[in-house]
């Protein structure tokens, strides 16, 4: 059971209160229609997957009810930082280095 | 039909009852529009998720960034269904018999809501509340004051949590 | 029997408090305090059972909670007994039945010792080399062998009726073990301030502290000090002692999950008490104080009940006031045992030599067993051993230059032997810390950690207990410090303290035939030296290779004394040092947990969340019959008369086709969609065209994933231009609220629109039939529900019986219909107050089955049933729900994919028995040619099938390719014995063009 900063209520809180909900920062495209069928396709279906560092979304529905965005590392499971939906991707080696 | 009031088991350390259905809103609005929802209801609401604010017997609770539960007594339900002006975009929606309530009062308190949530609520300030979930269950908890919860889950799910809830009392009557 | 082994007044056990109970039908006496182990050991049993493979007689070898050979079966009653329980750890009680295991006909003459004579066709790998073929043999011959030979102890047969408990539990420091270490750590932590968990997996706290009442702390004897220091963690309200607690696994973010037994060791517990309660405990910070366990030597016989660790004669000794033995022998690599050695012989117990692999040991050892007229045999190794059902000899040779020169035998009735000590760090291994072995202390050590622990003490390579308690102290002040406290290190006065050192070795020298030596590493699984050698000759590299090949630390004891020695003996046979051979990883849980402690209140009525209606106890009272739907029960069908469920739903369909029926629809999943731009919202989510709804009007919506396919459906009624009451499936409710809130928060937070669940708020009755206006008319208030006023599709606020209500003119059935929406308080009166108006008009209450028959009968979809995931509207015949002059909406863009226009995609159609009488099976595969050989080519299945009482003929829906294309075509289903024949129809079959609906 993961504990998960959820940005909105500022609180640090069991698992349980929350859903996962994939990868970040896939946005949805202004005019689907106009996309190719390969870039829809890579939309719907393409993801990064990667073994460390990982942009994802997760939702405190047991809580306030939001959907928000962290950096969780697939290996170790420990996240890094969340942050509230729509805030850019943040850079988290600049990040580190100014933690250090 | 409307919900009895009963109290089990009989035990010094914890004593539980479903509360009598009261009002009940969820009111959504942008956060801009508190100062203007607050002027239309007579009642603040509260800037951070948690807080409670109360005027006469309505109570706002903020669940969320732009939610709030609104808590009154039957008789001024109408005057809020009515309070807010159409031109304030917002959403007010009738709850009060989605839910049944429950107040957990006790010096056990603490250890008979251990039971079923995961976070820790010892950390929690009287006139604080929250959704969370208790044995899977999504509920609405308050801290009413040091040893007086009330914990709303919606009705179907009420009687898994009343099991629960006295199981948990019988323990803690037992002292294991 | 007499306790002969008892020492009058030694020990913590209560000697004016005797406790009776029974092993294998024989009444035994112990005294309360006392363990199953302790209390045999007292009377001079050591025979506890017989092993897992050759059937060898074993006893009990340690004195905690690593026990691999003294596994009993204990029971209180009907259900409430257990297999492996540990001899060692089980506290005896007035009462308690215990049983040896794996015996037959008896303990001391067992059939399966036939086993051990056969011992060389039983090697390592046996089951993979043996069972290989003919591959005919497995189903009948060789499966059923293993699972008879397999398991250990007999399974309960009756269900168990005991309780089980959980709860959370967070502090700032938990201290997992209560011995010098983690009491130190725990006093400091505790006046610090901090919230401190102290547990301990004993029936009391103290460790080694227990087993070592000679040593003074702080000018008092060591029971004395123990006494005080737990006085004062009680005296501390930030302070929680836990006894019978067990962590047993350590998980992310310091969660450690604690197994309590609460009633065990109760001769009556009371009544309705829980068994046991799994904590789940989050910890700021973590201090592992879990000691070292004792390693056992390996030498040929070292399994005769009788040979035990020396540890734990030393703990039987001076805990429970028991001698392990009339004459003991001692054979060690560490300097502890001697320790033993001394002990045991100034308590009487005649010890006939020590026996130490070393050839040199400091003089003040030798001089105190000199002393005390043990022989000494430094520079020896032990052969063998002899005794049938316990150890009667063992076998000693000198050991000169690595030559093993010749044996004598001495006489004694235990052998006691320590082989050094093991670090237990099994709960900092689930955290994925690392371990590096330490040549100085010949042992793993922690090294990288993963969370916020600290490992104290023994866990550490730290010999002794004043070593301990510094650790200790350290430990939980950094704890508390790390916390945010201030917190002092404790210092500690110790005298009397033992500590010492020793080498590491494999499976001691012998001049005997190695081969045929039965030397074990991992007693419970039966694994010996031998079978290490063999693994690897036969290629295994990889530890985990060896581990698996010859099942060492695979037992339920996960090899808490067998892997370190299987590592060695394995590394030794690859040439390796033992840090390039690495160790197994362990895992959770520590020690076997109850699957009662795992499931906690999940069992029976709670095993899930049972939602029930508002309506649901009036068909329970009617007699329904219920079944699942998501968490819901729902009123199947409602049996009169002693009918069968085909009897009363053909009578439910009949009545709402002719007359009227009323269901209880409040599992529907309602969404209330308010704001500015609920109409916008809703022309993005569904597929349908929402904005030129009329106020009053609803329409049937259909859910799309962005990837086409259907995700849900149901109507959706206008209320007020920015008010819609979206109605969804019973078992979408969640799922699409998630998904809306996901589009409306993530993509489109701009628009002014929310969200809000009203599933519970209502509770729906839906009155559908010929007469339904005829019943409703006299209940409706302030609504005209004529045709003309209130057409299919309406939908109004209203007040019916009495109550507010919404009321919706809707049909899942092609009847005329009506669903009434009312405060759910009200739902029980509503629904009795139709069904008494009802009563002149044939009213009759209908379950889901009716209701999915019904709709299928009109080729209505459902959701999950004929749609799975993969089915676009184009294929459920519903390109009709598409808003063609919509620009965009959640999906429209995946149909046009290429594979989602292709041609030959399967599609709802209609599919009719050549014999009417035969009801297809739902999930049926379809072929067109049923000649073909297999395998053959499938071309759809049966999604939904019924006995149609409109039709007088069974009828189906069938997803099928190119379905649309094939109207009267034959097709095949083949079921086991016989191929039936359908024919492809449209999936309308009552009241095709609807003329029902409009009266």
């Amino acid at each position: 059971m993961l504990l998960i900063h959820c940005p909105y209520c500022d609180e640090t809180l069991p698992e349980p209160e929350f859903t996962y909900a994939g990868e970040a920062h896939v946005a949805r495209p202004a005019d689907p229609m106009a996309l190719s069928d390969e870039e829809w396709r890579d939309f719907l279906f393409v993801r990064s997957n990667p073994r460390g560092t990982h942009y994802e979304r997760w939702r405190h529905i047991n809580g306030c009810g939001r959907f928000f965005n962290a950096i969780r590392d697939t290996v170790t499971d420990k996240f890094a930082m969340t942050y509230r939906a729509g805030e850019p991707r943040p850079n988290l080696d600049a990040l580190k280095e100014a933690a250090e | 039909m409307t919900a009895q009031i009963h109290s089990f088991p009989p035990s010094p350390a914890i004593t539980v009852e479903t509360l009598p259905l009261a009002a009940r809103f969820s009111l959504r609005l942008r956060p801009e529009h508190r100062e203007e929802a607050k002027a239309a209801l007579g009642l603040p609401l509260p800037d951070r998720i948690g807080r409670t604010a109360t005027e006469g017997a309505r109570r706002a609770l903020c669940l969320g960034p732009d939610e709030w539960q609104i808590d009154a007594p039957e008789a001024e339900a109408d005057a809020i269904r009515r309070a807010l002006p159409r031109g304030l975009a917002h959403a007010l929606v009738e709850v009060t018999d989605r839910e049944v309530t429950f107040r957990l009062q006790g010096p056990a308190v603490l250890d008979l809501l251990a039971v079923g949530i995961a976070r820790d609520v010892s950390r929690m300030e009287v006139g604080r509340g929250t959704r969370t979930v208790f044995d899977g269950v999504q509920a609405v908890l308050v801290r009413e004051a040091e040893d007086r919860f009330t914990l709303a889950v919606w009705r179907s799910f009420s009687p898994h949590v009343e099991e629960l809830l006295q199981r948990g009392a019988r323990e803690i009557a037992l002292g294991l | 029997m007499t306790q002969a082994f008892r020492i009058p007044g030694a020990g913590r056990v209560d000697h004016a408090k005797p406790v009776r109970f029974t092993f294998d039908g024989k009444t035994v006496e112990g005294r309360e305090g006392d363990t199953v182990a302790s209390a045999l050991l007292a009377n001079g049993i050591h025979l506890l059972g017989r092993s897992f493979k050759y059937h060898r007689p074993r006893g009990i070898v340690s004195a905690g909670s690593e026990e691999p050979n003294a596994l009993v079966g204990t029971s209180r009653g009907p259900g409430r007994s257990e297999p492996n329980t540990r001899a060692t750890m089980q506290e005896v009680w007035d009462g308690l039945t215990v049983e040896s295991q794996n015996r037959w006909p008896g303990l001391d003459f067992d059939v399966g010792a036939i086993n051990d004579r056969f011992g060389r066709f039983l090697p390592a790998g046996f089951y993979y080399k043996t069972f290989m073929w003919p591959r005919s043999f497995w189903d009948k011959v060789y499966e059923p062998f293993i699972r008879r030979a397999a398991g250990l102890g007999r399974s309960p047969t009756e269900p168990d009726p005991d309780h089980y408990a959980s709860r959370h539990l967070h502090c700032d420091v938990l201290v997992v073990g209560s011995g010098p270490a983690g009491l130190a750590a725990a006093l400091s932590a505790g006046r610090s301030g901090a919230q401190t968990v102290l547990v301990d997996e004993h029936a009391e706290m103290g460790g080694t502290l227990l087993s070592e009442p000679g040593v003074r702390i702080d000018g008092q004897g060591a029971w004395g000090w123990l006494d005080a220091a737990l006085a004062e963690l009680r005296g501390l309200p930030n302070v929680r002692l836990m006894t019978r607690t067990t962590a047993i696994g350590y998980y992310h973010q310091n969660m450690v999950g604690l197994c309590q037994k609460l009633t065990d060791h109760m001769a009556a517990p009371p009544e309705g008490a829980p068994r046991e309660r799994l904590w789940r405990v989050r910890a700021g910070q973590v201090v592992l104080a879990q000691g070292a366990i004792e390693k056992p030597l390996v030498f040929d016989g070292n399994d005769r009940p009788g040979v035990m660790l020396a540890g734990a004669a030393r703990t039987f000794l001076h805990r429970f006031g028991v001698k392990v033995g009339h004459r003991a022998v001692v054979v060690t690599s560490h300097d502890s045992a001697w320790h033993a050695a001394f002990d045991l012989a100034r308590a009487g117990v005649a010890v006939a030599a020590v026996v130490d692999v070393r050839p040199e040991v400091s003089r003040v050892l030798t001089g105190q067993a000199e002393a005390l007229g043990i022989e000494v045999l430094t520079g020896h190794t032990v052969t063998g051993t002899t005794g049938r059902l316990r150890v009667a000899s063992v076998r000693v040779n000198p050991v000169r230059g690595g030559r093993v020169g010749a044996g004598r035998t001495i006489a004694c009735d235990a052998l006691l032997m320590c082989g050094g000590w093991t670090p237990s760090l099994h709960l900092f291994s689930h955290t994925k810390g690392s371990l590096a072995w330490d040549a100085g202390a010949g042992a793993f050590l922690p090294d990288r950690k993963t969370e916020e622990c600290e490992i104290a003490g023994a866990g550490r390579g730290l010999w002794g207990i004043a070593a301990a308690l510094d650790d200790g102290a350290k430990a939980g002040a950094a704890a508390a410090k790390a916390m945010g406290r201030v917190a002092g290190v404790g210092t500690f006065a110790v005298e009397a303290d033992r500590t010492g050192d020793g080498v590491v070795v494999k499976e001691l020298p012998t001049d005997r035939n190695a081969g045929l030596a039965k030397a074990f590493i991992d007693f419970q699984n039966d694994v010996t030296a031998k079978d290490i050698r063999l693994a690897v000759r036969e290629g295994m590299r990889s530890i985990e290779h060896v581990k698996r090949y010859t099942t060492n630390g695979m037992a339920t004891d996960q090899g808490k004394l067998s892997n370190i020695n299987g590592l060695m003996i394995a590394a030794d046979a690859l040439g390796k040092e033992a840090p390039q051979v690495g160790l197994t990883t362990f895992r959770p849980p520590y020690t076997p947990t109850t699957f009662g402690a795992l499931a906690g209140y999940h069992k029976g009525s709670h095993f899930e969340v049972t939602r029930r209606t508002p309506i649901d106890a009036w068909a329970e009272a009617q007699g329904a019959v219920f079944e699942p739907v998501a968490l819901w029960r729902r009123a199947w069908y409602f049996p009169q008369f002693g009918e069968d469920m085909h009897a009363a739903v053909a009578r439910e369909c009949r009545a709402v086709r002719t007359q009227v029926g009323m269901f209880d629809a409040s599992t529907l999943g309602k969404i209330e969609v308010v704001g500015p731009d609920a109409a916008a919202f809703l022309e993005r989510m569904y597929t349908n065209p929402w904005a030129r709804l009329q106020p009053g009007r609803c329409r049937y919506g259909l859910l799309l994933g962005e990837d086409g396919f259907i995700r849900d459906d149901g109507v959706i009624g206008r209320l007020a231009d920015d008010k819609f009451h979206v109605t969804t499936t019973t078992g979408g409710a969640a799922r699409v609220l998630n998904m809306m809130e996901d589009y409306l928060q993530t993509e489109w937070p701009d628009l002014d629109v929310w969200l809000t669940s009203t599933t519970e708020q209502w509770a729906v009755v839906a009155l559908q039939g010929p007469n339904a206006r005829t019943v409703l008319e006299p209940l409706v208030e302030g609504l005209d529900l004529s045709d003309a006023a209130f057409p299919h599709m309406a939908v109004a606020e209203c007040t019916v019986a009495g109550f507010p209500a919404r009321l919706f003119r809707v049909s899942f059935t092609g009847e005329l219909g009506f669903e009434v929406n009312v405060p759910a308080r009200h739902g029980l009166a509503l629904w009795e107050a139709i069904w008494a108006a009802g009563q002149p008009h044939g009213i009759t209450a209908y379950g889901t089955e009716t209701m999915h028959i019904l709709r299928a009968e009109k080729g209505f979809i459902l959701v999950g049933q004929d749609t799975d995931g993969t089915v676009t509207p184009g294929d459920a015949g519903l390109d009709w729900a598409i808003g063609k002059q919509k620009k965009d909406f959640v999906g429209k863009r995946s149909l046009q994919r290429p594979d989602i226009v292709a041609k030959g995609r399967k599609q709802l159609v209609g599919l009719l028995t050549e014999d009417p009488k035969v009801v297809l099976e739902e999930g049926a595969q379809i072929v067109a040619d049923p000649n073909q050989p297999l395998p053959m080519t499938m071309i759809g299945h049966v999604t939904s099938s019924y006995w149609s009482e409109a039709m007088g003929r069974s009828i189906a829906m069938a997803l099928i390719e190119g379905g649309r294309d094939r109207m009267g075509e034959v097709l095949h289903i083949p079921m086991p014995g016989r191929t039936l024949r359908a024919t492809v129809a449209a999936a309308n079959f009552v009241d095709p063009d609807g003329l029902r609906l409009k009266v």
